[in-house]
Parts: structure tokens; sequence; C-alpha cells
């Protein structure tokens, strides 16, 4: 297999090969578990919280913890030939969507955006390093690209590999389905997801004030830390509870002496932020307040709900609330665009029955505050263990 | 001064008005934010809209049925085109207002017109651009109107030399986008395949200088290369939105800085959108008393820019508020999971 149609590789070469091995095999987790350690001493990661990120989600101690959690009675190999088409929004995706395919035991070509990141370079070449040396059984099953506009490239590769991860918006998942695989090629989809948080305004008044600090941090860290550009950072806040005028005050004053502190906002990004509440304000009537803490952080308070909340995103601080005073006031506007839900102040138990009693249609993962980002396993409401392996059924 | 700040402060406000009236979107942004026809606003207080509001929404202060003219911005950062409807009063108070802002440099007579493009590109056009736009927009001011890039984008030196050796004896206009003056009059031309000079030439030319901020050629510099190459000592540069088109800003031949006019005022706003003083550098917030058939009198640009205090040391622009442009600010392009 041979390409040189613009095709750049970061990693590898044109000579991957087909390999389909067992997961959490020893070669691959002492590779990630080395990657882990390179990329946390690169001098780089210090400038790049993402890249401490990563380095921290697959060190030694969460590699095993994994591989605990996906021991399964059955036997599993992996599928073989893994296409992932990864997306521009979050810089280090592309190396979690990998660290999928390599721990489920699967050959990889990961496509990463267009877009010049820094974290890719670097993320690369710690990749290149570790593997000019060792772990040659690990070199045969990456191969990282970076091309645009080359149809035949993605048109061979999604003929022949055993799955495609489409990371993207609803136009990039529809152009990558244009291009045929096999019978049996499963197609993975990552789609733009809406993510939400409630929090309950009378617990949050019991907090003490460095509790309080504590939460706004981790708020702060969901949200701010990535422009709510993740899929999972909340755009919309709702709060229940008896005292939730007195809540919300507190809390997003205490969000805004954090922000001061920490977020610098890019310049453009302030017109656009403005440009994004005037499109509110035109496209939406349903708006109850406004208020702004300078051009850090907006918070518009809806009236009501409706099905169409999703097409409303902040970004860059900008957060859209509303008054539900109790779960029942928001289970008909969940649609399967809603990916997770982070809280404060409820009882696991609650939102648990709050989703099966009234067999929501979204929702696939629901986090405490401070949790969003963290990737894992699950995703999405796949099991990415099961997904991305065969079963071999032995009797 | 003072007057004629007043003058354009109260014209302003009946123009909110007006547009609070007639244009639904803008009564509902201007309800939002609690504007008041009561109180008496400061020119810096009168709300302003982002400049890519007009590439998300139709905003139109006029019935539908009275638009004669849709004009759509070059769209060189997004693929979203500015959508901006004239009738035909607006139209025609862009063109008196560019005439009495153009004449000052060109007088009162049209001038046989050297343009610095191609007739095939202007004319291939279905949609009215910035481009088309500004070409006709300054056409009107000029006779014998000779396009002289042939369809290579390169000059036609023939069709050049017919047009000096007509013309060159007497002051003649030539109109150019900045990269393309740069590109063909400048980097590309060859002055030894022309007979007679540009001594009697007066140059207006403007946008594209995103172009230019690549090359790093200022204003300044641009003029001193150009009347060195091509002998052209009349060179004024300017700055205008399509949003805006008729009240453009015309540099100041004395000091190179951009000047308003009676129908324009700038202001600068830093990140967190408050005014910055002179010498400072921040968004570029334009007001022009133009336009009437679409809410386009305020508009903050994602343009960088700083004002000049005038020290009334030019004798040519003693009287006005001047300004330089610094570029854009570059944009963030995280834009969600959909760029792939």
């Amino acid at each position: 297999m041979t390409y040189n149609n613009k095709v750049e590789y970061l990693v590898g070469n044109s000579k991957i090969k087909k390999k389909a091995i067992e997961p959490y095999n020893i070669d691959v987790c002492n590779f990630l578990i080395d990657l882990s350690k390179k990329l946390a001493s690169s001098k780089y990661s210090k400038d790049f919280s993402d890249i401490k990120t990563l380095a921290f989600w697959c060190r030694k101690n969460e590699i095993f913890k994994f591989r605990d959690r996906f021991i399964s009675n059955e036997f599993r190999l992996g599928l073989g030939l893994l296409f992932h088409i990864t997306p521009s929004n979050i810089p280090t995706n592309f190396a979690y969507s990998l660290i999928f395919g390599l721990l489920t035991g699967n050959s990889n070509i990961v496509k990463v955006p267009s877009k010049d990141f820094k974290q890719i370079g670097i993320i690369c070449s710690c990749i290149n390093e570790i593997l000019k040396k060792k772990y040659k059984k690990v070199r045969e099953m990456i191969s990282i690209v970076r091309y645009s506009n080359n149809d035949e490239f993605t048109k061979k590769i999604s003929n022949q590999c055993n799955a495609r991860l489409i990371w993207g918006g609803d136009k990039t998942i529809s152009t990558i389905r244009s291009f045929p695989i096999d019978q049996k090629t499963l197609d993975i989809t990552f789609p733009d997801r809406y993510s939400f948080c409630i929090i309950n305004s009378d617990k949050l008044l019991a907090l003490s004030k460095k509790n309080i600090q504590i939460l706004s941090e981790r708020f702060y860290n969901d949200t701010y830390l990535v422009d709510q550009n993740a899929c999972s950072s909340p755009h919309l806040i709702c709060w229940i509870g008896k005292n939730t005028k007195k809540g919300k005050k507190l809390f997003w004053q205490n969000v805004f002496q954090i922000v001061k502190k920490k977020y610098d906002l890019n310049e453009s990004a302030a017109i656009e932020k403005l440009t994004n509440l005037y499109g509110s304000v035109l496209s939406s009537a349903k708006i109850k307040n406004f208020k702004k803490f300078g051009n850090l952080m907006y918070i518009l308070e809806l009236k009501k709900l409706d099905q169409k909340n999703h097409e409303f995103r902040g970004k860059w601080g900008f957060f859209y609330e509303f008054e539900a005073f109790n779960l029942n006031q928001i289970k008909n506007f969940i649609n399967n665009r809603y990916q997770t839900l982070s809280y404060f102040g409820i009882e696991k138990k609650i939102l648990k029955n709050f989703i099966f009693k009234n067999y929501l249609k979204g929702i696939d993962r629901v986090v405490p505050i401070g949790q969003t980002l963290d990737m894992n396993f699950f995703w999405d409401g796949y099991d990415i263990n099961k997904i991305l392996t065969r079963v071999i059924d032995i009797r | 001064m003072k007057n004629t700040n007043f003058v354009f402060a109260d014209k302003l406000t009946s123009i909110i008005k007006h547009h609070y009236k007639n244009c639904n979107k803008y009564k509902k942004i201007l309800d939002f934010l609690n504007y008041n026809f009561k109180k008496k606003y400061k020119l810096e207080d009168q709300p302003f809209l982002p400049i890519n509001l007009f590439k998300e929404h139709d905003l139109v202060s006029v019935p539908k049925n009275k638009i004669y003219k849709t004009l759509n911005s070059s769209g060189t950062t997004s693929n979203k085109l500015s959508k901006i409807y004239l009738d035909r009063e607006n139209s025609y108070n862009q063109v008196k207002t560019l005439s009495q802002i153009v004449t000052k440099v060109l007088g009162k007579k049209r001038l046989p017109m050297l343009i610095i493009d191609g007739l095939h590109d202007v004319k291939n056009k279905f949609n009215l651009n910035a481009k088309v736009a500004a070409i006709n927009g300054f056409s009107i001011f000029g006779s014998n109107h000779t396009y002289i890039l042939n369809e290579n984008k390169k000059i036609n030196y023939k069709l050049l030399n017919i047009f000096l050796n007509k013309y060159a004896d007497q002051p003649f206009f030539i109109f150019g986008f900045t990269f393309n003056v740069y590109k063909n009059l400048l980097k590309n031309f060859n002055p030894k395949l022309i007979k007679k000079d540009f001594s009697n030439g007066i140059l207006i030319h403007g946008g594209g200088w995103k172009k230019m901020e690549k090359l790093k050629v200022n204003s300044q510099h641009f003029k001193k290369k150009l009347k060195k190459h091509i002998n052209i000592r009349s060179i004024f540069n300017y700055y205008g939105l399509i949003e805006q088109t008729g009240s453009i800003f015309l540099e100041c031949p004395g000091c190179n800085c951009l000047t308003t006019n009676e129908y324009s005022e700038v202001l600068i706003r830093d990140k967190d959108f408050q005014i910055l003083p002179p010498g400072e550098k921040g968004f570029i917030q334009l007001l022009s008393l133009l336009p009437t058939s679409y809410p386009g009198h305020i508009i903050l640009t994602e343009d960088i820019g700083e004002i000049v205090e005038n020290n009334k040391e030019c004798k040519i622009c003693k009287f006005n508020k001047k300004f330089i442009i610094h570029g854009r600010h570059e944009k963030s392009e995280i834009r969600g999971c959909s760029d792939v």
C-alpha cells in the first residue's frame, strides 16, 4: 500500500499491518506507560495543560485500571484495522482515539485535523522517539496521517479497514459515510453533542466559603479550560431547589473570581461572543434576563426550554441558564443530542431514576461537576472495550 | 468642532429611531439592551452591532419591495457573506457622500480613469460584491474608463500606453485595490515599457490590505516606493466597510492618517469593549450617517486600529479626528466538532 498524494505521515508509514491482537497486550500497555512518562516529562507539558491531562490519563495505574475493568468471560480479539477521523475542536482528541484502538488490540490509521495544533506535533514526536528504540510490534500498529481533500486516500482506507471511528459534525460524518466500507465493517460515530449541568441551589448555599470556591474552580475546568468547545462542556445550567436566586448569584460571583484570575479571553472571541449573544436574541424570544461580567462571562437566562436548546451553544464563557425548580420541568426537552449531565447537590440515585423512569432519549454520561472532560472507555453511550473487539465463542 | 459633534450625535439618534421603527430585528436587540429613547446617550454609549451579525442575519429597515440592490461582502475570513440591502434613497446618499469626499482630492471635473483591475473580472459577477461595488462607486468620478489588467491579471502595456499617450499630460485618476496596485504598479511593473509617466496621476487605493499586512509594507513606505518607481505624486489610501459604503475614510496627504468627515465617526474599544484613548490599539468601531435601508450605522469591526491625537501640527487635517489601522485580529479558528 503506498500513497503519496499529499498524505503526510506524522507517525509510521503506508506499510501498516492489518493486525488484530488480544486487548491490553502487555507490549501495548508498556508502550503507553512509556508514552505517559515521556509526555509528562516533556518540556512542553508545562505549556499545554491538555498534554499533561493526556499523560495523566495513560499513566501506569490508569492503564491497569482500564485493563482490570475490561476483564471479561468471553474470548476477545481486536477487530483489525481502525480508521480514525478525528475532530479539530480538541487538539489532543486524536490521541485518545488512538489509545482506545491500541488497547483494544487494533492497528490504527489516525487522520488528524488539518489545523496545525502544536500539541499534535509534540505527541507525535514523543511517539516516534519511543518507537525508534523499542516496541516493533506496536510500531506496525500505528500510522498517524494529515491530509485534506484527498478522497482517494479516504476511499482506500475506508475500503480496507474493519471499523471507522468518525468524530465530527453532521457534515463530516455524512461525507465520510459516502465512502463505502466492507459489509462487515463498523462505523462508530461521535457526532456533535450537547451537554448541560444541574445545580441544587439549596445544597450550594449550605456549602462553606472554601467549598464553593472549589466547586467553582471545577466548573471553570469543565468550561473555560477548553473554551466550552468540548462536547461534554456544559452550555446550559439548570437550577433546582427552593432558593435558586440566591444560589445563582453566589455561584456566578465565585466563578467570575476564578475567571478573572485565570482566563485570557482571545480578542476575536469577544466580538464573536457579542455576535452569538445578539444571534440568540434574534432567534429566541424567550429571554428572561441577561447578566454579564465584562466580556469574560455572559449569562443568558431563559424563560422556557424547548426542543431546540441544543442549538444554542455558548463559547468562551457564555452560559444559558434556566430555573427549573425540579427535574420534571426538564425531562421533555432531552433528546439524543444530550451527552453529559454534570451535577452538584443531587443524589446519584435520583438522577438515575430521572433517566430510567422517563426513558430519556439522551444523556449518556452523568458526572459530578469537574469531571466532564475525563475521557473514559464508556463514551457517547458506547462501551469502547466491547465495540472495538470481536467475541470468539468457544464451547 | 464641538458643534459638529452635536450635529452628528443628533443625526445619529434620529437614524437609530428610524431603524428601531422599521427593522424588527434591530428593535429586538435595542429592547434587549433596554434602550431608552428619552435618555440622551453619549456617542460611545450608543448600541453597536458586531460586523458578523450581517453575515448571520438579514437586517433590513425598508419593505422588501423597495430593495433594488444587494451588496455582498468579499467574505475572505469565512464562507458566509454579509448581505447589505439597499433602496434607492440609501444608494443615492452613498453616491452623493462618496462624491463629496472624493471630489476634495479629484476636483469637480471627471477625469480620465485608469482601473488597476480586469474588465473581465468585474463584469462577470452576478452579485455585487465589495470589489465590484467599489469599482462601480468610484467609476462615476472618471471618464474613458480603462481597465488595464488582462485575463491573466497582468498589465496590458499596449492599452496602458494608449491611455497614457492620450491623457498623461493632464490630471488623470487611477483606482485600484491596494494589493493589485502593489503587485502591478510596483512589484511587477516595468517602467521601461511605458513612454509617458504617471506624474499627473492621482491614485486612490484601498481594501485588500490583509494581503499587504503579510508583506509588511506600510502605507508610507508604499507611497515612497510608488513615487520612486513610477513617479506618481498624489496617492490616497482609503478605508471603508461595505456595510458603510459611501462614508469612506481618506488618508490625509499631510500626515498619512485616516480622517473622519461630517458623515462618519470612529471609536476604539478594548476587548471588554471599553473606550480606549488616543494611542492605544483596539477594535475599530465605525459610525456612519448613511445607512437607512439596513441598520449598519454603528458597527464594531474586527479591525485593529488606534486614534491619533490631533495636535493640529498637520495643516491639512487640523479639524478632523484621525486614526490608523494595524490589521485584523487573528481569528481563533476552533469552531466545534464540525470542522475536521
